[in-house]
Parts: structure tokens; C-alpha cells; sequence
């Protein structure tokens, strides 16, 4: 499908500039927020204006950018991107009973400002989109991307997620039963089995191409599927692995989106129960989080795995036999939404 | 690659409930922008709006056996259009439930048109309203994805006001690339006080019917909607009705500003030089352009820049907001509606409230209903963020 060149990660763990995953760092008040890099690249002026999807997206791009300063396209998923903003203008709208108000708010809460302040930044005229299927907004991200490397052989694109914690969204899935409702440290996620998880959030945005060369890794296929039934995910997945040469086999190492929630186990323990006993299994929302983008994070953990051929100790569930040059990547959101993907180390790496 | 067949279409909007209802609404050249009476804004009677007179109360009630406290008015209006497109193109529960079916669904400001509940969920502390999990983008498809049952390829898209233009062609290309054998795709938005405070905000809402290409033109009208086209592979809708093809789409990005576009219209010029190019069409060969035409001082000058650019001396243009108002997300694909339209009844639908051409081109829009023989249409349709695109549908 394509190949993933470099990427930079903004989490709420160690990723950039330097990647220290083994010391956690440890979520407040059921929320694992990002850190922030310093932001170097945007102008003082400009980053006070943004809020802080625009702001984390535009900071994870621009230094990509510097290596290839026109992509054929930026394409972002994000599910609720801009939703501070949202919030803040809706505050105002009810504050001054629809008076005379600033539209700055109103602006920047389209969610399409990420991908569009990428681009009006580095004045890119290409194609431009953003997808925000909520747990599948990145996914659809990948699948556009690959598209467009078919028309596009020798095509370059900027490819991402971004997604938020903001008092008011956070505040609206607690509500709707989406988080724990003691306070959990993220260390202890897994400990019991409990509804509810821990919010999350963050960035990634990486250059993908069809050129091995210089590559990290190979997305080979990626399988959604809509639907509560867990029968039908294994179905959905035997038959994503049969159709991508796994007969009989499976790939070496799988990556969970595994996030403590009792209510979604029975995804996540019936796709593993389908691997054999020997695959080792990773995974990463302890790390990044529940948000609608956090595949994303899993699926730089994957490229973070085939580039390094290690394992951060604190990702692994379990350890099986050291092949790790095919991964499958299962997640789902809130048990509807569901993907599979998979990655490999490009040809003539490890 | 196969081509890319039109074989059902359903839409919503304030000129009609129906396909059917919306052509007569323009080819009697009857306008759908009102006074509101159904929203409480503070702005009631001042704004007038692109209003679907029919309460969400009974929305449901139409397509709910037992109304579903969970769905906004922007979900119900998906369903609307979508179930009209489904019935139109005579997809069976078969062929929906397959995994080479698509939904692509678009829209920019979703559940979020829940203004008042919104906000207090946001701030309250103990229990939510029922709307808890629908204020998102993917909320609206998803409720087309239960009613139907797709398990294929679904995705939302919101590129502001081109979102549903980027459907159709995300769609098409899905089935191109052989991600799909066919696919359901368009987008809504409803009014909302959200909305309504945003773009006034701005300054580009016109206290009157908004007056596309006029040199007075003084803003925009917001609408609400929604419309869904079915795509097929040319291979496999034989025997079936057919109303157009797909021949082309371009998106670019004018990358100027947040919220204006480029004095020269470069992201508009460049979406449409895409389409062109795809479709292998010469610009000559255009028959109609469905403009994005806003009514606002920025827009309706930089398109015209724009197809100035790219035609010389356009075809013959309309903006057809001036029936519905700008509905946002659903604008691309209620405009592709009426494009088909056009194509399927020979016909050209007019501008309404145009008097004198802006200085700087003299273009004048079409004015008035007529026929007209009609091969390509080429529809426009630009977002905040630059977002431009551009969709040609041609007879077949």
C-alpha cells in the first residue's frame, strides 16, 4: 500500500525528539496529555493564535517538511480536531446571548484547520483533506493516501492524525460512560477489569511514498469493519490475513489497542485468542490513552518496532518468539468501529 | 479503471423534500429562503435562512417507527436524503450488506447543531442529555450505517463547505481503486445557532435573499440539508437507470487565508483545471457551471477571476444557493443533484436576485429557467481552509 518514511510523534509519553518509552509517565485525573515540544519552527505570534489540535499538528509537520518542502497532498484524520475552539464559541454564544462576538473561535473550529493551516503555511496547493470517521478517521487517512500513491506513483504525501483532550469533550464522554469512574493511573489500566478507560491524546504525521529506499516501514493491507459482533470481527480478520498471504500462519508480533475498558475485552481477547501461543503481543493504550485517533499511536509503536527491532518493555503483554518483521495492528473504538492493518520491515531491512 | 455511474439520487432541502419536489422548485424559480420559525436564535426575523420546514419532532416520526431520542436534526436529514438515493437506485438489502459497498457521508458542523445541549453537557457535572455520543462528524453516517447495515468502506469527511464535494470523489475513487463495488455517498448540515453566530460574526450574512454574482451582493443565507448520490461501476449497471457519470473531480487547496480566498482564485482555478484535466475535457466543452456563488463579496468575485482564467468567457453559470441558502456540508452534494438534474432534463436553473454584473468581469449568470442542451456540468464548491473542489458530471 505504501511505505512510511519519517514521522514525528507528539504523545503524552517521551517520543521527540528523543524516545524514552520505558520511563511512563503517569496520567492525572483519568488523562494522559501530551508533551509539547517547544515548538521551535512557528512563529511566536502565529502559535499563540492556535489552538491546540492546529498547534501540535502544525508542530509534528513542519520539521518534516523541511526534507520534502512541497507533498503531493495533506491528508489528516481527526475526529474531533478544533473541538476546544467549538466549545469556547459556543461558550461565547450563550455568554453574551448571541451579541456581537470574535469569530476567531469560530475559525479554528472546523476541523479541517489542521490540514489547512499545513498548508497555508508551507503555501501547498495540493491536494488537501481531512477525514473524521471518528475511530476510523486515520484509517480512512491511510486508505486515501494509498490511493493516491496509485495515480501518483512517484508521489509524496503527508498523512497524520491529530485528536484533543479538552475539558469540555472530556467532560462530554465522561458523561456518556467512556472513563473510568475512580481514578486509574495508567500503570495500573490492566489490573482490573472495569468499564471505562483513560482519555488520551496526540499527533503523528509521517511522509509516505511508494520508495523502499530510506523507508521505516510497509504498510502491506488495512481492513475496517463496522459492527458489535465479535464473530464477525475474527471472520473479518481471518479473511484480511488469508487475502494477504497469511495461510495457516500468522504474523509474528500483534499490537492491541487493548485500553481496560471490561466492555471491549472481548474484541481484543478474541482476536488474540486466533494467534498461536508463540506470537508476541504489545500493546499501548497505558501509553497514549483512549482517543478516536489512537491507532495512530499504535501504528508509530509499529514502525517504531520494525525500525529498532526492540520492544519497549513496558508495551509488551507478552512474550513470544522474536519475528518481528510482520505486524498486525488491531484496534477498536468503543467496540464498533474495528481495524486491522499490517506492517512489515521494507524489503532488505533486519 | 471503471467509469463512475449516477444511478440513484435523494435529497433534502429547503425548496423540497424529494428529487422531484426540488426540480419544481427550480424550474418555477421559487425560492426556499425564509423568515425562521423553527430554530430559537436571537437572530429569527433578522437572518432569513434556507429553512426545512418540517420540526425534528416529526423527522423522526417519519423515519423511526419509534422515534430515537439520540439522533440530531443533521442525522435525520442524512437518513432522509439517503434512503431516498437507496429506493432510487433499487440497491437491495443484499447488496447493501455486503462488504463491497461504501458510505461516505460529510458534513461540518454534525450533532454540534445541538447548540443548547451541547453546552450543557460540556459544563454539567452528574448526568448527560441523550445526546452524549452524537455531536461528532461520524455520528450522522453512522446512522445511515445502522439503517443499511454497511459493513464495507465508511468515512466522514469535513473539509468545511467543499465536505460532500470531497465525498463524492473520495467514493469514486474507493471504487476505482477496487475498495468498492459501489458506494453511497453525499453529506448534511442543519441551521444552527452555532452557525448562524459564526458566520454573522464574520459579517457575510445577508439580511436579505442573498444575491449571487450581483455587484450589491452583500453576504451569504445559511441553509440546511442533505443529499446522497449511489455510484456504481459502468460494468455493472446495465439494464439499470442511469442519470449521469462522474468524468472528473479536482481538489487543491488556494492556501491563502482561513476563511477568504485568493484575489486571483488560485485554489478555485486550479480544482477546476484538475477536473477538467481528468474528465479530458478542453473548457469549451463545459456546458453549465453549477458556482459555488455564495453571495458574498469575497467569493462571487474570486470565482468569477477564477473561471475568467480558465474559460475566457464562461459558459452559462448559476448559483443555485440563491433557492436553498448555503447549506454548508451538504452544499457539494445538493449542488450535484441539481447538476445531474440539469443533465437529466436538459435544463439550465438560474441565479435568483441578480441585477447588475460585478465591475470588475461583467459575467452575468444565467437568469431565468430554461432549456438547453447540456453535456458536461462542472460544480464548484469551496471551503474554509482553502478547501477547493470541483466535480464534472457529463450525459452518458
Amino acid at each position: 500500500m505504501l511505505y512510511v518514511h519519517n514521522t514525528i510523534c507528539f504523545s503524552p509519553q517521551q517520543i521527540y525528539p528523543d524516545t524514552e518509552l520505558n520511563q511512563l509517565t503517569e496520567s492525572k485525573d483519568n488523562q494522559l496529555l501530551v508533551k509539547e515540544p517547544a515548538y521551535s519552527t512557528i512563529p511566536p505570534g502565529v502559535l499563540r493564535r492556535m489552538g491546540k489540535a492546529v498547534r501540535m499538528s502544525v508542530g509534528a509537520a513542519l520539521p518534516l517538511l523541511k526534507e520534502v518542502p512541497q507533498p503531493d497532498g495533506i491528508i489528516i484524520g481527526t475526529a474531533n480536531g478544533g473541538i476546544e475552539d467549538c466549545i469556547k464559541f459556543l461558550n461565547q454564544i450563550i455568554e453574551y446571548k448571541e451579541g456581537l462576538l470574535a469569530p476567531g473561535n469560530f475559525v479554528q473550529s472546523t476541523s479541517n484547520a489542521p490540514a489547512a493551516q499545513i498548508a497555508l503555511i508551507t503555501k501547498n496547493k495540493n491536494y488537501n483533506s481531512t477525514k473524521t470517521h471518528r475511530g476510523l478517521a486515520f484509517e480512512n487517512a491511510l486508505l486515501d493516501a494509498a490511493m493516491l500513491l496509485e495515480e501518483n506513483q512517484d508521489g509524496c504525501y503527508l498523512v497524520g492524525s491529530v485528536d484533543e483532550i479538552s475539558t469540555y469533550n472530556f467532560n462530554i464522554d465522561r458523561l456518556a460512560g467512556c472513563f473510568r469512574e475512580e481514578i486509574v493511573s495508567n500503570r495500573h489500566l490492566f489490573d482490573h477489569s472495569l468499564a471505562g478507560t483513560i482519555a488520551g491524546e496526540g499527533t503523528l504525521m509521517g511522509l509516505m511514498s511508494n520508495q523502499p529506499a530510506g523507508a521505516f516501514a510497509k504498510l502491506d493491507a488495512l481492513q475496517t469493519i463496522h459492527t458489535t459482533d465479535e464473530g464477525l470481527v475474527l471472520e473479518t480478520l481471518k479473511q484480511f490475513l488469508q487475502k494477504n498471504g497469511f495461510s495457516g500462519e500468522a504474523p509474528g508480533l500483534l499490537i492491541t489497542g487493548e485500553n481496560g475498558d471490561a466492555r471491549q475485552e472481548k474484541y481484543y481477547q478474541t482476536t488474540e485468542s486466533f494467534f498461536p501461543e508463540s506470537t508476541t503481543i504489545v500493546r499501548f493504550k497505558h501509553l497514549s490513552g483512549e482517543y478516536c485517533t489512537a491507532s495512530s499511536f499504535g501504528f508509530w509503536l509499529a514502525t517504531e518496532i520494525l525500525r529498532t527491532g526492540k520492544i519497549p518493555d513496558i508495551a509488551l503483554k507478552k512474550a513470544g518468539h522474536a519475528d518481528y518483521r510482520k505486524i498486525l495492528l488491531y484496534n477498536t473504538y468503543q467496540g464498533l468501529q474495528h481495524s486491522f492493518m499490517l506492517l512489515s520491515a521494507p524489503e532488505g531491512r533486519m | 479503471m471503471s467509469r463512475i455511474m449516477i444511478t440513484g439520487m435523494g435529497i433534502i432541502s429547503a425548496i423540497g423534500t424529494s428529487v422531484m419536489e426540488n426540480r419544481e422548485s427550480l424550474k418555477n424559480e421559487r425560492s426556499g429562503i425564509s423568515e425562521l420559525e423553527l430554530y430559537s436564535t436571537a437572530y429569527a426575523g433578522i437572518l432569513p435562512c434556507g429553512e426545512i420546514k418540517i420540526t425534528t419532532e416529526d423527522l423522526n416520526k417519519k423515519l423511526f417507527a419509534s422515534p430515537d431520542p439520540t439522533i440530531t436534526r443533521t442525522g435525520l436529514l442524512v437518513l432522509h436524503a439517503a434512503e431516498e438515493a437507496v429506493r432510487d437506485s433499487a440497491l437491495t438489502h443484499e447488496q447493501l450488506t455486503s462488504m463491497d459497498t461504501a458510505l461516505v457521508g460529510a458534513t461540518t458542523v454534525g450533532g454540534m447543531c445541538l447548540t443548547d445541549e451541547i453546552f450543557h453537557d460540556a459544563h454539567e457535572k452528574i448526568s448527560g442529555s441523550p445526546y452524549t455520543s452524537s455531536y461528532d462528524y461520524a455520528s450522522v453516517t453512522l446512522v445511515a450505517q445502522k439503517r443499511f447495515g454497511i459493513l464495507g468502506e465508511i468515512s466522514t469527511i469535513n473539509t468545511a463547505c467543499s465536505s460532500s464535494a470531497n465525498a463524492i470523489l473520495f467514493g469514486a475513487r474507493l471504487i476505482k481503486h477496487g475498495f468498492a463495488k459501489r458506494a453511497i455517498v453525499g453529506g448534511a448540515d442543519s441551521l444552527a445557532k452555532f452557525t448562524i453566530n459564526g458566520f454573522n460574526a464574520l459579517n457575510i450574512l445577508s439580511r436579505e435573499r442573498c444575491a449571487p454574482f450581483d455587484r450589491d451582493r452583500n453576504g451569504l443565507n445559511l441553509g440546511e440539508g442533505a443529499a446522497f448520490l449511489v455510484l456504481e461501476r459502468e460494468e455493472d449497471v446495465k439494464g439499470k437507470k442511469v442519470y449521469a457519470e462522474l468524468s472528473g473531480f479536482g481538489n487543491s487547496n488556494d492556501a491563502f487565508h482561513p476563511s477568504s480566498i485568493s484575489a486571483e482564485g488560485e485554489g478555485p482555478y486550479l480544482s477546476m483545471d484538475e477536473a477538467l484535466g481528468r474528465a479530458g475535457l478542453n473548457a469549451t466543452e463545459i456546458s453549465y457551471i453549477n458556482a459555488h456563488g455564495t453571495g458574498t463579496e469575497n467569493n462571487d468575485e474570486t470565482e468569477s477571476r477564477a473561471m475568467q482564467r480558465l474559460f475566457g468567457t464562461p459558459p452559462p453559470f448559476a448559483s443555485t444557493k440563491s433557492f436553498t441558502g448555503h447549506t454548508l456540508g451538504a452544499s457539494g452534494a445538493i449542488e450535484a443533484v441539481y447538476s445531474i438534474l440539469g443533465i437529466v432534463h436538459q435544463e439550465l436553473y438560474p441565479s435568483l436576485q441578480f441585477k447588475e454584473p460585478i465591475p470588475s468581469t461583467r459575467f452575468v449568470p444565467v437568469k431565468h429557467y430554461r432549456q438547453q442542451a447540456i453535456q458536461h456540468v462542472m460544480s464548484n464548491s469551496f471551503g474554509f481552509g482553502g478547501n477547493c473542489t470541483t466535480l464534472i458530471f457529463s450525459k452518458v
